[in-house]
């Protein structure tokens, strides 16, 4: 690494910025418009999105399997108390659910989507801890521990996250495995979650094993939590898979601006969220069904029919649900005559019976 | 995709349940013992090639990289805190001070003190809150973390009651109610609901707590939410009577920082009294010669290595924290990668290098081939050729390695008066070749010395000579005072290395003994000052600073020889930069775009290598599609770059194309036309998948309201 390559990249890179930059206001900017385009029908273009094949599978495979070699390294690394940061382009999703399932089943291996929207790391980290405890029972180490203790679901991430950092006894370490797939997704990306990602995975029965694809992955993380906690071991391991449960989510850019909604996305993006968020959903649903002439669903009349049934407890929690539907543009809101703001969902009543239908299955 | 799996069967790419559930156990732990199959397929040897690598015992390479760690790990521990020790006791004598006057001006009597109320009536004017500034003099507080929990140890140790907060207590988010809980829980050792300040209020004086200082450290004091800062202060204040606490506040800036956060109120209410750490430099410094130099425990960084940390330490980072986990990384990395690293263990294990020769792994088949090919070693081979003489080569590692550092540092000692650090001497002497051990090159002319300055005054910069031949040209500067400490360091340096430390003995005694003979000299003729005395003064000292000189270097010659005439130096000087590199900092910005602008490097198919550099159909979409972009300025234009999308990939191979033109017949031309629509909706789903694809790089950004038909680029060439 000598200097002068180091201050030659740097400058070729804010040329490359300036040039781009100057490309683009000397050219004189093109007005052609996306509609220009000779669309096709989008029910096709999504028929076609779902059939599509992709190219070179045996060379991606030769690829993915030609990381074989490296699963020893892997695994020596995450035992001498790194995490593991798999980058590069392409769908690591596969890759590495492969090495937790082959070379890492001596611990036990929770896979975390962090390409989900609805990732609750108070679940999560319940379950790891569920996982310790009957670990730690199997091995007879918890002989030191109150035997009618809280249950862990009913305890605070604090105390949860003490239970996971506790000392290992003598005899063998116990370790829970946690494999997040994109840690830089959607549900994660905020710095409350990727604190206590952080500090799980600091834990001291904890490994981690995680994959990124934004490229400005790093700047979710200060360098306390970099060199300290995740303690990442990078690996550069470029798949070329297509990214094909993380870009579910992503609306096709020549899908008429993505504002029409299929039952397709919705009862996904649905299925992937609480069954309360799923009833409140229905609630709505089953009133627009109703009135199908109606302007929607008045916002207080929802939190009263909520309440009746015990789906929400208070307005804020309505209000968490409704922010989450509006996000994926599940439900729209307008004002009626009275100066009300209705609820509506933007789908036609057939599409919404199907998507009733989907959701109750 | 088991290991046995077959290459042509595909992944399984299906969304399975499991996909769309946030969170599932893959599996559970499997039954565990310690010589289970899947253990021993799992830890295969680093060598998986050769056959009789499976022979070694699993966890074998673990094992030794756990114990070189921890070792070096604790020395490090040790290194900072002894480092922090003055700052500490100061801290503490503060600390008892400060609670004494507290005790002698406001103690409370008893009916007030146990009352749920803090006293704010009574509250007397001039009644403040003692508090420390303890300044990091680092903007990074990640290397803090661990001072701060050293001093709340080395407080609790001497009677104190400490809590450490850092600013994640004090987020607007929990307000001061946050905080309190954490100081509840940090006290009490039990987490309260509804944390109050009257709950520490009894506690305080229930127990024998009553007699100790309250300590209160926060680690990072500009981080702060500063609206639950002022109000924790203004609570305190509230509460100063009943409840003494002392404050002890780490700072990155200056005493101004405090200003800026706290209102004037609150800022009065404090009583500041300052303290200072060492500088990140400092700290570099004394680690680096504890663990690099003087314990000589075997592992060690190579010049690449250590060039490639000091220039990140000094241009990117600044952090004592990276170079620790580059230490470790590179620890890791060299103890699996090398076969023979087990035999660091005998440089730390306290046993010693007895029974070396008979060790039963260094016999393996493996271990033998491997260090007959180490050039180092080739001098212990003995005639019969497979075997090697461990216990000399090991020691001869030893003292060429202790020579070597005791020299270094000598040579630090001297540096120090001018203040050239450890870093650039030590990452300099690794890199310096025997040649330039000759008198001249030691003594630089005018020129180099020049260019040497130069370079101090922008650091990053590693030239060949620079400080040492500054170290060494300093030599002729120093005073008979300086000289004659610098000489008693090195007596201290050189104890245990038969060979340096006599002759420093020597030096030492010359020097005394012509240092009295000029003090004679001197009284003798000091009635009459002339300018001959001054003219002898000056060439007893220059003589004197010649020898010195000339001692050193001859000791240099003697006995720094260069890192790859050390036995066993492969093993032991780890000097992979690259592998470092990629495993320490990663890049993602710059390796993702290079992945899809060089797909055809990583999946080598036949198909799409031939024309190298020019865009062809089979190439992957996403690759294609992403060269297309460099094409455009910042904005890309959607259309535009559909159609380029669209005439690169339905640009037929030269092959078809004559075909097409042969058979002209109005029926295939139907045919053609028919697959062209069906192909529309298809490039147009490749399209959007490629975008798609892009778009979770973040590579792109997706057209808004204000600018519909355009995407605009983030990334900007490698």
């Amino acid at each position: 690494m000598e200097s002068n390559d180091l201050e030659e990249e740097e400058f070729g890179f804010s040329r490359n910025y300036f040039l781009a930059k100057e490309l683009c206001s000397s050219s004189k900017k093109s007005a052609r418009k996306v509609s220009d385009i000779n669309l096709v029908d989008e029910q096709e273009l999504r028929e076609a999105y779902a059939k599509l094949e992709f190219k070179h599978e045996k060379e991606i495979n030769n690829l993915v399997n030609s990381y074989q070699k490296s699963y020893a390294e892997w695994v020596f690394m995450l035992r001498c108390g790194f995490g593991l940061l798999m980058y590069g382009f392409g769908s690591k999703k596969v890759l590495i659910e492969d090495f937790a399932s082959t070379a890492l089943t001596d611990y036990s291996v929770v896979v975390i989507n962090g390409y989900l929207q609805s990732v609750n790391l108070k679940q999560v980290t319940v379950t790891l801890a569920e996982l310790l405890m009957e670990q730690l029972k199997t091995q007879r180490k918890l002989d030191n521990h109150p035997k009618n203790q809280q249950p862990l679901n009913t305890q605070s991430m604090d105390e949860l996250i003490s239970f996971l950092d506790g000392p290992h006894l003598e005899g063998g370490d116990s370790f829970v495995c946690v494999v997040v797939n994109n840690i830089d997704g959607p549900a994660l990306r905020d710095s409350e979650s990727q604190q206590y990602l952080a500090r799980l995975a600091a834990c001291s029965h904890i490994l981690m094993v995680a994959s990124t694809d934004h490229v400005n992955a790093p700047l979710l993380w200060n360098k306390k939590m970099v060199h300290t906690e995740f303690n990442w071991y990078w690996y550069h391991v470029p798949t070329y898979a297509p990214y094909k449960v993380e870009g579910i989510f992503f609306p096709p850019i020549l899908a008429h601006s993505g504002s029409a909604q299929t039952v397709k996305t919705a009862s996904i993006v649905l299925q992937s969220l609480t069954p309360n968020a799923q009833k409140v959903f229905k609630v709505v649903a089953d009133h627009q069904l109703a009135n199908p002439d109606g302007e929607g669903m008045p916002l207080n009349n929802l939190y009263t029919v909520c309440r009746e049934r015990f789906l929400v407890s208070s307005q804020i929690t309505l209000n968490a649900h409704l922010t989450e539907f509006k996000d994926h543009e599940l439900v729209k809101t307008r004002r009626n005559s009275d100066g009300e703001d209705c609820l509506y969902i933007p789908l036609t009543s057939d599409a919404l019976q199907k998507l009733v239908h989907e959701i109750n299955q | 995709m088991a290991p046995s799996a077959d290459p042509e069967t595909s992944p399984s790419i299906s969304t399975t349940n499991s996909d769309l559930q946030p969170f599932f156990l893959l599996h559970k732990a499997a039954s565990r013992k310690p010589s289970s199959k899947t253990r021993r397929r799992i830890d295969l040897s680093p060598k998986p090639s050769d056959a009789s690598a499976q022979e070694y015992n699993d966890n074998l390479p673990f094992d030794t990289f756990k114990l070189l760690w921890s070792n070096t790990q604790s020395i490090i521990k040790d290194v900072l805190k002894n480092l922090n020790t003055t700052v500490f006791d100061g801290i503490d004598k503060w600390v008892h001070a400060s609670f004494d006057a507290i005790r002698a001006s406001r103690t409370p009597d008893f009916t007030t003190a146990t009352s749920m109320y803090p006293i704010p009536n009574n509250v007397p004017i001039g009644a403040q809150i003692f508090t420390a500034l303890l300044f990091t003099k680092n903007v990074e507080s990640v290397d803090d973390i661990s001072t701060f929990a050293d001093l709340g140890a080395h407080l609790r140790s001497n009677g104190c009651l400490v809590a450490n907060l850092t600013s994640i207590d004090f987020s607007a988010k929990n307000g001061v109610g946050g905080c309190l809980k954490t100081l509840l829980r940090q006290f009490l050792l039990a987490g309260i609901d509804a944390p109050e300040m009257s709950i520490l209020a009894s506690w305080y004086y229930e127990q024998e707590n009553y007699d100790k200082p309250l300590i209160v450290i926060i680690d990072d004091v500009e981080r702060c939410n500063s609206s639950v800062l002022n109000d924790f202060i203004l609570m305190l204040r509230e509460w100063v009577i009943k409840v003494p606490i002392i404050l002890v506040l780490g700072v990155a800036t200056s005493v101004d920082a405090l200003r800026n956060i706290l209102c004037s109120s609150a800022c009065l209410y404090l009583s500041v009294c300052e303290f200072n750490l060492g500088t990140p430099a400092e700290r570099m410094d004394a680690v680096i010669e504890t663990v690099l130099l003087r314990s000589c425990q075997g592992f060690n960084i190579g010049k690449h290595v250590s060039a490639f940390l000091r220039n990140y330490f000094l241009r990117h980072d600044g952090t004592l924290t990276l170079f620790v986990k580059a230490l470790r990384i590179s620890t890791a990395q060299q103890v699996f990668s090398e076969p023979l690293s087990f035999v660091l263990r005998k440089l730390v294990n306290e046993e010693g290098t007895e029974g070396l020769n008979g060790d039963n792994n260094l016999l393996r088949e493996p271990a033998i081939k491997r260090a007959l090919e180490l050039p180092s070693l080739q001098r212990f081979c003995e005639t019969r050729g497979n075997c090697i003489d461990w216990v000399s080569a090991l020691s001869e590692l030893k003292r060429l390695h202790q020579l070597w550092s005791s020299l270094v540092m000598c040579l630090y000692e001297v540096g120090r008066y001018r203040k050239i650090s450890l870093l650039d001497l030590y990452c300099e002497m690794l890199k310096l070749k025997p040649q330039n051990f000759c008198a001249n090159d030691l003594n630089l002319v005018e020129k180099d010395y020049a260019t040497a300055v130069h370079n101090y005054q922008s650091p990053g910069c590693l030239q060949d000579n620079g400080y040492v031949g500054r170290a060494f040209q300093m030599l002729g500067d120093f005073s008979a005072m300086e000289l004659c400490k610098i000489l008693d360091r090195w007596e201290m340096l050189t104890r245990g290395i038969a060979e340096i430390h006599e002759k420093v003995k020597e030096l030492q005694s010359q020097m005394t003994l012509e240092e009295k003979q000029l003090r004679h000299d001197l009284r003798k003729e000091s009635k009459k000052p002339t300018a001959r005395t001054y003219k002898k003064d000056w060439t007893s000292k220059s003589t004197l600073n010649e020898k010195v000189a000339s001692f050193l270097q001859s000791m240099f010659r003697e006995y720094i020889q260069t890192i790859e005439s050390i036995p066993l130096h492969e093993i032991i000087f780890f000097d992979n930069v690259d592998n470092l590199h990629t495993a320490l900092i990663g890049d993602p910005r710059r390796r993702i775009q290079a992945d899809l602008l060089e797909s055809r490097k990583f999946l080598k198919c036949s198909c799409c290598s031939k024309n190298d550099g020019v865009l062809v159909p089979s190439m992957h979409h996403t690759s294609i599609m992403y060269t297309l972009v460099q094409e455009h300025g910042d904005l890309v234009n959607v259309h535009e770059w559909f159609h380029s999308f669209m005439a690169v990939i339905s640009n037929p191979p030269l092959q078809s194309k004559k075909k097409l033109r042969m058979s002209p017949s109005p029926k295939k031309r139907k045919d053609s036309k028919e697959a062209r629509t069906k192909t529309d909706a298809s490039i147009q789903a490749e399209f959007c998948r490629a975008v798609t694809e892009l778009q979770i790089t973040g590579l792109l950004r997706m057209p808004t309201k204000r600018r519909p038909d355009y995407v605009q680029r983030v990334g900007f060439g490698l």
